[in-house]
């Protein structure tokens, strides 16, 4: 991967205090207390120094692709083009890494570097629970003690992946909530224990972990790249993810971000769009969009049901990107997303996760009437294993 | 360096040798209690009083103040409040310090040209915020309107904070140095006295600005061994909002916890 930087490429990243955009107007930043100021300055180093060494990427690329499995198939979902009718619709079929989503990419690659950093311990959060098998996953295969925090409400839903995690030796702390307060209680922690490697899940949170994650993951958008210039010799048209702290669809599109001509959508749930209907905040680290109360106490109770992406505030980068228009923003109803989960499964023999039928909600609106040599590219960024249960319990008759 | 003129005052002032600064949750467990119990803990010989605003993601406290939080937030008590709250105390007394603490969050939304406005009004000797350092640049508007209006900008240091930063923040600062004695979230740890008299040293070998030193002094036992590490203040928090959250009921709530407030204030003369 080249460092070099060309000038004015909105793949520069965010600037050394982590903020993406300049003024009034910048994103992120690193809005944390002390005792972790010192700690996160010297991942920043680790990272930079991380993404300059050779042997460390290659190795990097040699379990991404014998460990996961990538790349991860560009898939042209045939059935569901019929039935649509108009652009052609890809799936970029991250479910099929190993451990079952997105989330495993980033999750080797901040466990290699927290080996490098010479860290004992591993501190998760997580919502859908996919980070935290995951991070479970890749911290049995290198040997990492680790710890996951989870909110109740999270639990109740995606049992499948705990027990996985657990399966890997990972031990969980439950608290009251969700996402959100998973993450505030994994800061503090962290905060007790500043020795120890916060592997942070989506490209959320105080410098630089937008900018660490969004590095992992921007994988997704070179695959992307490549697949389609040999499925279909040329870009895609549109590319669509969901998204809650936005790890999938940061990942899914900075590798366009300077091909103008490829629109960018990101999927939010409708009660937690923060890019839709949140304002500018600071909270857990970063300045973001966020659902919050007008004088900036509280942060509001999201109810989305997909777990992953049910979180009240978003990555700093995606903010940036609304601001100037370079990425498009919407959200979708959980009854949206549950019948387009239907539809995925019947027409192209896939049980996914809920999360990105939020983002496919939206490319069935977008495809419609659209030329056939319309390319749209979806990341299905996790499979659907861990919702069965909720989905027999709200939907299972409809299967029947 | 910029000393509020009270601040100055406060710790120039022989007696008591080392000064007892409280920390309150603003507003906990009701307004009027509150303002009773700051109230009371100024009648037993606080020097300083911090007080708290509430927010929903707070990074940095124990589950006790946690709590309080909560509960102050469910009650709907907000910043304004908070701010009212210490003019009620600032009428009461005159000499007492008077520091407001919490996060970012609240004075960004308030916005910061306003909150400086309203609590030059109230006559505050300083504002502490925990999840704003000058790496932010809400920090940085903050410390340049606090300096033009003469209000102290209390900094944290951490154990973890290197030599170089430590020097950095002592010269942003003004009013005194917080240092904090472990690393960690509030009322969570003990405190490892050599590790906190080797950091006041550190600190003091940057700055003349005077040291105050919180997180886990939970008894006057505790606060008497910090004031022997050369600190200018012993800060207590979580120890009073323990306290009030497990005595909500007793009709002299105020009373009964300036009488443990006193025992501490008694230990530092």
């Amino acid at each position: 991967m080249s460092t070099e930087k060309i000038k004015n490429s909105l793949k520069n990243g965010p600037d050394e205090l982590g903020y993406y955009g300049e003024g009034e107007k910048a994103r992120g930043g690193f809005a944390s207390g002390e005792t972790l100021m010192p700690i996160l300055k010297n991942l920043q180093d680790a990272f930079e120094d991380a993404i300059k060494d050779k042997s460390f990427i290659d190795k990097f690329h040699y379990y991404c692709k014998h460990w996961i499995n990538r790349p991860s198939p560009l898939y042209f979902a045939e059935n569901l083009t019929k039935k649509i009718g108009g652009a052609k619709i890809y799936f970029k079929s991250e479910h099929l890494n190993h451990t079952g989503s997105h989330k495993v990419t980033n999750c080797l690659f901040q466990t290699l570097l927290a080996l490098r950093m010479n860290k004992k311990r591993v501190l998760v959060e997580s919502g859908a629970g996919a980070h935290f098998s995951a991070a479970a996953a890749t911290c049995s295969k290198f040997s990492l003690p680790i710890l996951g925090v989870m909110g109740n409400t999270d639990i109740r839903k995606v049992n499948s992946n705990i027990i996985k995690a657990k399966h890997y030796g990972a031990k969980l702390e439950a608290v009251d909530g969700s996402l959100k307060e998973a993450i505030t209680h994994v800061l503090k922690m962290w905060t007790n224990d500043p020795d120890s490697y916060y592997l942070c899940g989506s490209a959320v949170a105080t410098a630089p972990f937008p900018r660490i994650v969004q590095y992992a993951q921007s994988i997704i958008g070179k695959e992307i790249r490549e697949q389609c210039l040999k499925h279909e010799n040329k870009l895609p048209n549109e590319i669509h993810a969901c998204l809650g702290g936005g790890s999938n669809s940061i990942g899914a599109f900075h590798e366009f971000l300077d091909d103008k001509e490829v629109k960018l959508v990101g999927v939010e749930g409708k009660t937690s769009a923060a890019l839709s209907k949140g304002t500018i905040g600071i909270m857990q680290g970063m300045k973001t969009y966020m659902i919050q109360s007008k004088d900036g106490s509280v942060a509001e109770q999201t109810k989305d049901l997909p777990s992953g992406i049910n979180y009240f505030s978003v990555g700093p980068q995606h903010s940036y990107l609304k601001d100037i228009g370079r990425a498009e923003y919407t959200f979708a109803t959980d009854d949206e997303i549950l019948d387009t989960y239907k539809l995925v499964a019947r027409t192209e023999g896939i049980c996914s996760a809920l999360e990105p039928m939020a983002a496919v909600c939206e490319t069935i609106k977008r495809a419609k009437g659209k030329p056939k040599d319309y390319i749209i590219v979806t990341s299905l960024c996790g499979r659907g294993e861990k919702d069965l249960d909720v989905i027999e319990k709200l939907r299972g008759s409809d299967f029947e | 360096m910029i000393l509020s003129e009270r601040l100055k005052k406060i710790f120039s002032a022989q007696k008591p040798k080392t000064k007892f600064v409280a920390y309150f949750v603003g507003c906990h467990p009701t307004y009027e209690k509150s303002l009773d119990i700051i109230k009371a803990s100024i009648d037993n010989g606080t020097s300083i009083v911090e007080i708290g605003y509430s927010t929903s993601e707070a990074s940095a406290e124990g589950p006790i103040i946690k709590a309080a939080q909560d509960r102050v937030i469910a009650n709907k008590s907000s910043l304004k409040d908070v701010i009212n709250l210490a003019k009620e105390v600032r009428d009461y007394n005159k000499d007492v310090g008077i520091i407001l603490m919490g996060y970012i969050s609240n004075l960004f939304m308030f916005p910061i040209p306003n909150f400086i406005e309203e609590i030059k009004k109230v006559d505050i000797d300083g504002v502490l915020v925990v999840d704003a350092p000058h790496e932010l640049k809400e920090e940085n508007t903050l410390r340049e309107n606090l300096k033009k209006n003469d209000i102290a900008f209390i900094k944290l240091v951490a154990p973890t904070t290197p030599n170089e930063r430590l020097k950095k923040i002592c010269d942003m600062g003004s009013g005194y140095i917080y240092c904090l004695n472990y690393s960690g979230t509030t009322g969570v740890k003990s405190v490892d006295l050599s590790q906190v008299k080797k950091m006041v040293e550190k600190i003091k070998n940057y700055t003349n600005l005077p040291v105050c030193s919180g997180f886990g002094v939970k008894t006057p036992q505790n606060a008497k061994e910090i004031a022997s590490t050369g600190v200018e203040g012993v800060i207590v928090g979580t120890a009073f909002v323990d306290y009030i959250e497990k005595n909500l009921d007793d009709t002299n709530l105020s009373k009964n916890l300036g009488k443990n407030i006193k025992e501490f204030t008694n230990i530092l003369n």
